[in-house]
């Protein structure tokens, strides 16, 4: 069989026929350059969301290898360094610890870097210097010369209390190195030299894990990577028995979960499908239509290359080339265009999603490609997948039916049609029906953008700040620990003094404390709440793994106990009871609210308690003091510790009853209510207590979770406006390219009305009407659309959010039908003029 | 009483090199309810002639005076306006649109006009050129014949002062062209209307009352009535 090249003379034809085509031509492109820009801002958010993700779990966990060995000998760190499927290993010898006076508010970690690799590896690499290489030298981050209060200079002395194994000694090493600390990291490290690290922790002889009292130091951290992050656990666990088999001691691993925590949740994948199928979507409909008309315009020139010859593949392959001409045209200025868009939308939803390190990483070159070529892969598929249609009807086409072709055929199937008065309008809506499944596409396409942004409207309109900010803080300023912690220290920080200094502050209204005091059985049940208890506990006691319930077989519960200045109480909102705060302050009343977590918001059975019961609480020292129950009221979140165990009650009495039973006099949290006009100085006075050097404290204020929340809403504006921005202008052109084609490929019949005596302005008026009417169809569908998605949309997924109050509106639609009506009026007859340029003989002539 | 009338009318498409004087000082007048046709081989400016008749293109110098008005003084909207009153066209290609029935497409230049229609006159064109059982059909559903048919009924149904026919049998098969084109002379003589007709077949022409030969863009016969 002889082979025939032809596949250069249909790409040179599928060229020619590109040429003359101008206008069409940018209408392609730009649209083409529309829907790449889409995809790449959203892939490059969406990569470099997860990865900034990933990245700010690396630094935290300080390491960005992906499994490790802990404490093993350097022996251990050959084998897995020979082993095949381990990649970039790297060792630290553990020293000890730093413990200065002024690390109080870090964990500082000496070690003895491997090499260049380990320090990088760990992010803890020096920008300025070197690593130590002397016995007296040492590399540290910024954060621990802060701390230390010392200068970021190369060569001063950096004193160091060391503790190797409970051996404390002090040293004063020389600076040879430092790096800029994250702030997130769980520890912070100094790296030694080699030789310090063999005089204070001397590699071991035997094994960590054969060790009854284990010492750390001299053993060695050894951290690798594997070929891929997939199934780093299995891959791990494999290599620790191709590793040491049945040996007797087997060392703890690691890993990284940088690369296990799955970053998105699949509310967030939906979403994203959403988003890429909208895309896809807009693109479809617009490049769909231009790829259609263009065909039905050129379908006589189909069918002169079929009559001499040329085969439907060929034509369908001429089609598929012109796409990828303009694929290729349109989608590394897509690119370009989106990955600047990119960039800056990435900078706000970054800084808002609280990505802290997100200054100090950049977008990786490697990150970049792959979000250039998985959106370029996904507009290329648009642009394929839609002028696949059109492509069929190329192909198809038979080659007289071709050369009698009418784009806007009438189907046969209607016989006859009734006689109606003839005006503009009439005309137009006939015409309307002869192209409906253009005006479809049309409508569809304005319907889009029309509705995500009125999508967007309802979400932004919904959230409410008030709630946000109610629900985030009570009063008008907060002081208290940013975390609290269950590591042994101390909740109540808030000296007497302080409370002293802030009801000092000029302008202060209200000053009120919160004390926190938890004992283990400190709530004794009994009566009517141990009852309800009882029966609880039989009805949940089987799906309860971990024992959390056995309390209540007891006869007791674990609470958190608050006393709270009366004032404060006003704010709460009681489930049952009323808030009395006179009654309150009188002493002997409490408020209760109990909560079993795998429950969610619905609290057991009317809580344990109800108003009347009595609760009797111990205190310190055999103390304990029995409460009326006064309300039903959870602790608002502020105040409380802002943590959970399964099963919890939390009792609020007031000050004066825990004083009675309790005997620290620190308090927790502060609550301060201001005179508005005074809150400016009472920030800074405030402040000046909790910057401080040794407090604990920060200070929250109302305006702290105001600006947050305008940051929140300043993302949500900028992505989601940007986003249906884009998708109207896509709308706008569509509906742009629409009428215009319509027009040109109605030349003739346009200039044999006129000839018949249908002038200009009946002919414009007539446009109009037609581009009215896609006004009219857009309105309705957005309408039933929007109505639809506003309610099962936006009602269903933004309602979960704690600050969304849903308003049913369909104001944006609204407003923006004048604007659509304006654009389909005026866009017709500007069209118009175009075409009449040519005399009406001239255009008679044209086929 | 003359209806038509041109005075040196001139067209010159083009300029320099490419200058092609399609009309070169034709002048030539038809009288009230003539039959009159144009005849010349392709080229000659027999269309170009027939537009500048009609005001569907406007000539370099000269002028078309209509029941005595000069068309071109109108601007075009206007001009457009008198099209529509004064003057009906039938097309080679008939140019019916393609959304409007049969009826409708007759009554459109009335209905384009806001007027009512005078349907006992429309019914009468109807009636003669035989299309009361086609009322409601849409133009593709009708044969060429057919087609001109409905075209005829549409320039006859406002009246005008002229009839421009432009090779209305030009899309037909020799059959169907007498057809046609005896309706058209019948229905033209029974509205005593007057017809102008461009045709390049001597057969047809010979059908007229008088032929009016033009060559190279010059009237070389049958300029006058009694030429």
């Amino acid at each position: 069989m002889t082979k025939v090249n032809n596949k250069k003379v249909i790409r040179r034809l599928a060229f020619r026929e590109l040429k003359p085509n101008r206008k069409m031509n940018f209408m392609v492109i730009l649209s083409i350059v529309l829907t790449c820009i889409l995809f790449t801002a959203l892939t490059s958010i969406g990569g470099n969301l997860l990865n900034g993700f990933q990245q700010e779990t690396m630094r935290q966990v300080g390491g960005d290898r992906m499994a490790g060995l802990k404490y093993v000998l350097p022996e251990d760190y050959e084998k897995v360094k020979s082993d095949k499927a381990v990649r970039d290993a790297v060792y630290r010898i553990i020293v000890g610890q730093a413990v200065n006076e002024d690390f109080r508010n870090i964990s500082v970690e000496i070690n003895c870097a491997g090499d260049k690799a380990a320090a990088e590896s760990m992010f803890c690499m020096p920008n300025t210097g070197r690593l130590p290489e002397e016995y007296n030298e040492i590399a540290v981050s910024t954060l621990v010369l802060d701390e230390l209060k010392l200068p970021y200079e190369l060569g001063i002395t950096v004193p160091i209390t060391l503790d190797v194994d409970g051996d404390i000694s002090e040293h004063e090493f020389t600076l040879c190195g430092y790096w800029k600390g994250e702030k997130v990291a769980m520890a912070q490290e100094c790296w030694v030299s080699g030789a310090f690290a063999d005089e204070y922790a001397p590699t071991p002889t035997v094994s960590f894990y054969s060790l009854d009292f284990p010492e750390y130091a001299g053993y060695w951290s050894v951290d690798f990577n594997y070929a891929n992050s997939w199934d780093i656990e299995g891959k791990t666990s494999k290599l620790i028995t191709r590793l040491y088999g049945n040996a007797e001691f087997i060392p703890d691993t690691g890993i990284n979960w940088a690369y296990t925590t799955s970053n998105v949740d699949i509310e967030m994948l939906i979403g994203g499908i959403v988003i890429i199928f909208v895309i896809f979507a807009a693109g479809y409909l617009i490049i769909y239509n231009i790829f259609h008309i263009n065909i039905s315009a050129n379908i006589r020139n189909y069918g002169l290359l079929k009559t001499i010859g040329t085969t439907s593949k060929q034509i369908k392959h001429m089609v598929r080339v012109q796409a990828a001409m303009y694929s290729a045209i349109g989608i590394p200025l897509g690119l370009i265009i989106g990955v600047l868009l990119g960039k800056v939308l990435l900078k706000s939803v970054m800084s808002t999603l609280n990505i802290l390190s997100v200054s100090s990483y950049s977008i990786s070159a490697g990150l970049l490609m792959i979000v250039c070529i998985i959106a370029a892969l996904l507009t290329f598929a648009t642009v394929m997948i839609s002028c696949h249609k059109p492509c069929k009807i190329a192909e198809s086409v038979s080659p007289m039916e071709a050369l009698r072709y009418n784009e806007t055929d009438i189907s046969t199937k209607k016989k006859n049609k009734k006689t109606s008065k003839i005006t503009p309008l009439s005309i137009a809506q006939n015409n309307m029906a002869r192209t409906r499944k253009k005006t479809f596409v049309v409508v569809l396409s304005l319907t889009l953008s029309m509705v995500l942004f009125n999508t967007l409207f309802t979400l932004i309109n919904g959230l409410d700040m008030d709630k946000f900010i109610s629900n985030m803080i009570v009063g008008d300023f907060i002081v208290r620990q940013e975390h609290f912690r269950y590591d042994g220290e101390e909740f109540n920080t808030i000296t007497p003094d302080d409370l002293q200094y802030l009801s000092h502050i000029d302008g202060i209204q209200e000053v009120d404390a919160v004390y926190y005091d938890f004992e283990f059985g400190n709530l004794q049940l009994e009566g009517k709440p141990l009852e309800k208890a009882k029966r609880f506990y039989q009805t949940y006691s089987a799906d309860d793994e971990y024992g959390e319930l056995n309390s209540i077989t007891e006869n007791y519960l674990n609470s958190d106990v608050y006393g709270v200045t009366p004032t404060i109480i006003n704010k709460f909102e009681p489930i049952q009871g009323t808030i009395d705060t006179e009654k309150f302050s009188t002493g002997n009343y409490a408020i209760v609210y109990t909560q079993y977590i795998p429950l969610g918001e619905n609290y057991p059975d009317d809580d344990f308690f109800s108003v009347g019961d009595t609760v009797e609480l111990k205190g310190e020292n055999g103390k304990s003091k029995s409460f009326e129950v006064m309300a039903v009221c959870e602790m608002p979140y502020t105040l409380s510790t802002q943590m959970y165990s399964m099963l919890y009650a939390s009792i609020i009495i007031s000050e004066n009853d825990y004083f009675e039973l309790y005997d620290n006099r620190n308090a927790m949290t502060v609550m301060i209510n201001a005179e508005e006009s005074c809150f400016d100085n009472v920030d800074t006075q405030i402040r000046y207590m909790t910057d401080s050097n040794n407090s604990k404290v920060v200070l929250k204020s109302r305006q702290t979770y105001a600006d947050e929340y305008a940051d929140f809403l300043k993302m949500i504006k900028l992505v989601g406006g940007t986003l249906s921005g884009i998708l109207a202008l896509i709308g706008i052109l569509n509906f742009v390219n629409a009428v215009v084609t319509s027009i040109i490929s109605r030349k003739r019949e346009f200039a044999m009305m006129s000839a018949v005596g249908m002038t200009g302005k009946q002919l414009k008026t007539m446009l109009t009407w037609e581009g009215i009417h896609y006004a009219v169809f857009t309105t309705i569908c957005s309408l039933i659309v929007g109505t639809l998605l506003s309610y099962v949309v936006v009602n269903g997924i933004a309602g979960e959010m704690f600050f969304f109050t849903y308003h049913f509106t369909l104001l944006p639609i609204l407003i923006c039908v004048p604007i659509l009506l304006l654009l389909s009026a005026v866009i017709p007859s500007i069209s118009y003029r175009t075409i009449c340029g040519d005399s009406i003989v001239n255009r008679l002539r044209e086929n | 009483m003359t209806v038509l009338k041109t005075e040196n009318l001139t067209k010159i498409y083009g300029s320099g090199d490419n200058k092609v004087t399609a009309l070169n000082n034709a002048n030539l007048s038809v009288e009230q309810g003539e039959f009159a046709a144009i005849v010349g081989t392709s080229g000659s400016g027999k269309s170009t002639l027939l537009h500048m008749l009609g005001g569907l293109d406007r000539p370099t110098s000269g002028k078309v005076l209509v029941k005595n008005k000069d068309i071109f003084s109108l601007k075009d909207e206007a001009l457009t306006i008198f099209r529509r009153r004064k003057i009906g066209f039938v097309f080679q290609s008939f140019n019916l649109v393609p959304t409007l029935n049969v009826y409708e497409n007759i009554v459109f230049p009335i209905q384009l006009d806001g007027n009512d229609v005078d349907e006992k006159f429309v019914g009468e064109v109807i009636h003669s050129l035989g299309l009361e059982d086609m009322k409601n059909r849409l133009p593709n559903q009708l044969s060429g014949g057919q087609q001109q048919r409905v075209a005829i009924a549409r320039a006859l149904a406002t009246k005008p002062a002229i009839i421009l026919a432009d090779e209305p049998t030009g899309n037909l098969d020799s059959k169907t062209s007498q057809d046609v084109l005896s309706l058209l002379k019948v229905t033209g003589q029974k509205f005593s209307q007057t017809i102008v007709m461009i045709t390049h077949n001597e057969a047809i022409a010979q059908m007229a009352d008088r032929i009016i030969r033009i060559e190279d863009g010059k009237i070389i016969k049958g300029g006058e009535p009694n030429d």
